[in-house]
């Protein structure tokens, strides 16, 4: 089957009654989870997964690619009416959107940074459609070995480009690795550190980790603040009409960011944050009036979240092509797929067709759903924000234990996602990244296993990573990635 | 001398690599592949080992922004290990009690416990939240939450 005929039988699905209306679910439910300070996509992701349990494949895939970008929504809008960024990825948004909320002119900037993401999204998944079957075609012929070090440069990735110590974040990766090793190992049936206990011959489920790091860790800081009224305030957005000449402003932003950000989306590791970054400080670069930024400007605004947007669908190339996750949140992506027997990889195109076409077009619905429905529908979301805060807290715990006991029906991994809630609590006082921590623990055993399988056929050789020149090529950037920012620290510093 | 947060936090870490790689030297051994489960334990645990250690001398302080971050009341602490109390309660009376009185009790003695006080409002929240959980996971997904002592 062609591309066309791919994407016209997606859209058929998406375009159903049923897919639209979930499809608009997922996007107001993930906006709200969203704007809520702290609870961020993996979250909405991770909560919303049991409730896709017994829906259609097709179905629930619209409904969390609306679920996802609801959520990356959300925390622009309250990056934007509460300078609370919610994620990493909105934190350039704040810089202009905040003073332009401050002026009077939230519904203003609301409209801008959804017209904004959407372009930056169509774009971008215009793009993806294009590239990621290439792709695909090229990892057809991977093995073993070339998947070890694809992997491996994506853990490497995260870790040196996530924000704060390198170190850290390699430790959470290892500590993540270490996670996903309990259980009984599939090669040899050996059981590994499940201390006699029946209750882990299965392992953790990848849902205890996205609920208890993500979503109860995110509770504390819920009930930490659960006294702030600032959300409830805000209710009054004002208009989210655009004049021409913001629209006119926006367009430079725009063109070059979609394609700017998608590119860095691509690479492991990068995503949405350093792409929103760079989004901002290229457009201030180029700005013919750079004094305007950090006050309100259009262009400060609509370039990062252009890039943010472009970036989020960019990750999925590598997650669609090679079945590879390269951040957190295509991490947690990759985890609903496959609770909905999707399996992504270089053979996804050719063998199942709808499926990865029914992906890309439940893109395009769920960003144009943002835009056409979401976009009037935020002052009357920002007013569901009134829902008292203890009632709410109470809700997400309980939304958690559900979805961890409705994959496991065993209340002994009830104990152990509060377990990593709190780990999860106290690495993020200690500032330890959580995603390299979720990464690993979804690359983890694949990783393991394409390690052992490359070893296998070499018969226990370990030169056949470094005889294969992609995987050699794949390594040696690996190790640059954290090695290089190392020496240069060390020098800047002396 | 054991001054910052990172050398207490690195000695936990080398506590953790020490006990899986312990644990790791004593996996069964399985005679017939060229690589046994072992060996990825064993390289991992020597990664953090190595991590930890690196971290215990690693000079870069925390920012103040990152200080920040870690100051929190102690009445808030005291708060959360509660709330974490009331899910440890709630968990182990789930399968007990079954999810629909766990969840009415906990949602009403939380919300209280955090200050909310409109009564009616969560005795109306904690009825039809888990009333309408219970009727989709039960009836529609097919997937049995606990039922308990009731009936039904």
């Amino acid at each position: 089957m062609g591309g066309l005929d791919g994407l016209l039988q997606g859209f058929q699905v998406a375009f159903s009654i049923e897919g639209l209306l979930f499809v608009f679910i997922g996007v107001f439910i993930g906006t709200f989870i969203g704007m809520m300070p702290g609870l961020g996509p993996i979250s909405a992701i991770a909560i919303m997964i049991p409730i896709t349990y017994g829906m259609e494949p097709s179905t629930a895939l619209v409904m969390m690619a609306g679920v996802y970008y609801g959520a990356v929504f959300g925390g622009s809008t309250s990056s934007i009416l509460l300078n609370a960024p919610g994620i990493s990825g909105t934190v350039a948004t704040a810089f202009d959107g905040y003073p332009m909320a401050q002026r009077g002119e939230a519904g203003k900037a609301l409209a801008i940074a959804a017209v904004s993401s959407f372009v930056g999204g169509t774009v971008s998944v215009v793009l993806l459609m294009l590239f990621a079957p290439a792709l695909a075609q090229v990892a057809v012929t991977f093995g073993p070995p070339e998947y070890f070090a694809l992997m491996f440069m994506g853990l490497t990735a995260i870790s040196s480009l996530s924000e704060g110590s390198t170190i850290k974040a390699l430790i959470s990766a290892t500590l993540g690795f270490m996670v996903v090793t309990i259980g009984i190992d599939g090669q040899t049936g050996t059981p590994r550190f499940t201390f006699n206990n029946p209750n882990l011959l299965e392992g953790i489920d990848f849902l205890v980790i996205a609920l208890g790091l993500f979503a109860l860790a995110e509770v504390c800081f819920l009930i930490i603040n659960r006294k702030d009224t600032s959300l409830t305030d805000k209710a009054n957005v004002g208009s989210t009409k655009l004049s021409k000449e913001d629209l006119k402003e926006m367009r430079g932003p725009m063109s070059r960011q979609s394609f700017l950000g998608f590119l860095l989306g691509v690479l492991p590791g990068a995503g949405a944050t350093i792409a929103s970054f760079i989004g901002y400080i290229t457009e201030k670069k180029i700005a013919k009036k750079p004094e305007e930024f950090g006050k309100g400007s259009v262009r400060g605004l609509s370039g990062p979240e252009t890039a943010n947007n472009a970036a989020t669908s960019g990750a999925f190339v590598p997650l669609l092509s090679l079945g590879i996750p390269g951040s957190g949140t295509t991490a947690v992506m990759l985890g609903a797929f496959l609770v909905m027997g999707i399996q992504p990889g270089p053979l996804l195109v050719q063998d199942h067709p709808d499926i990865f076409w029914g992906i890309i077009a439940s893109m395009y619905i769920g960003n144009i759903i943002l835009l056409v429905l979401n976009l009037p529908l935020i002052p009357y979301i920002s007013k569901l924000l009134k829902i008292p805060r203890p009632l709410l807290i109470s809700l997400v715990i309980i939304f958690s234990l559900i979805g961890v006991y409705s994959v496991s029906f065993n209340v002994f991994h009830l104990y152990v996602l509060l377990f990593f809630g709190v780990v999860g609590y106290l690495m993020r006082l200690t500032s330890f990244p959580a995603a390299p921590f979720i990464l690993a623990f979804i690359l983890g055993g694949m990783m393991e296993q394409s390690l052992r399988q490359a070893l296998t056929a070499s018969n226990g050789d370990y030169s056949v990573f470094v005889t294969e020149p992609i995987s050699l090529t794949l390594l040696i950037i690996s190790l640059l990635t954290f090695v290089v920012p190392m020496i240069k620290r060390r020098y800047s510093t002396v | 001398m054991i001054k910052t947060l990172h050398q207490k936090v690195s000695l936990i870490l080398i506590a953790i690599a020490a006990g899986y790689l312990y644990l790791s030297y004593n996996l069964k051994e399985y005679p017939y592949v060229p690589v046994d489960s072992d060996l990825v334990p064993k390289v991992l645990g020597y990664v953090l080992l190595v991590l930890a250690v690196a971290l215990f001398f690693d000079k870069s302080s925390e920012t103040e922004e990152e200080k920040e971050k870690r100051v929190v009341p102690k009445k808030e602490i005291l708060v959360m290990a509660a709330v974490g109390g009331m899910i440890f309660v709630y968990i182990f009376l789930f399968e007990i009690l079954g999810f629909l009185i766990t969840t009415f009790v906990f949602i009403l003695a939380c919300s209280a416990f955090l200050g909310y006080r409109k009564w009616m409002t969560s005795l109306i929240v904690s009825i039809v939240f888990p009333g309408a959980l219970y009727y989709v996971f039960n009836y529609l997904l097919q997937i049995r939450l606990p039922q308990g002592i009731l009936p039904f």
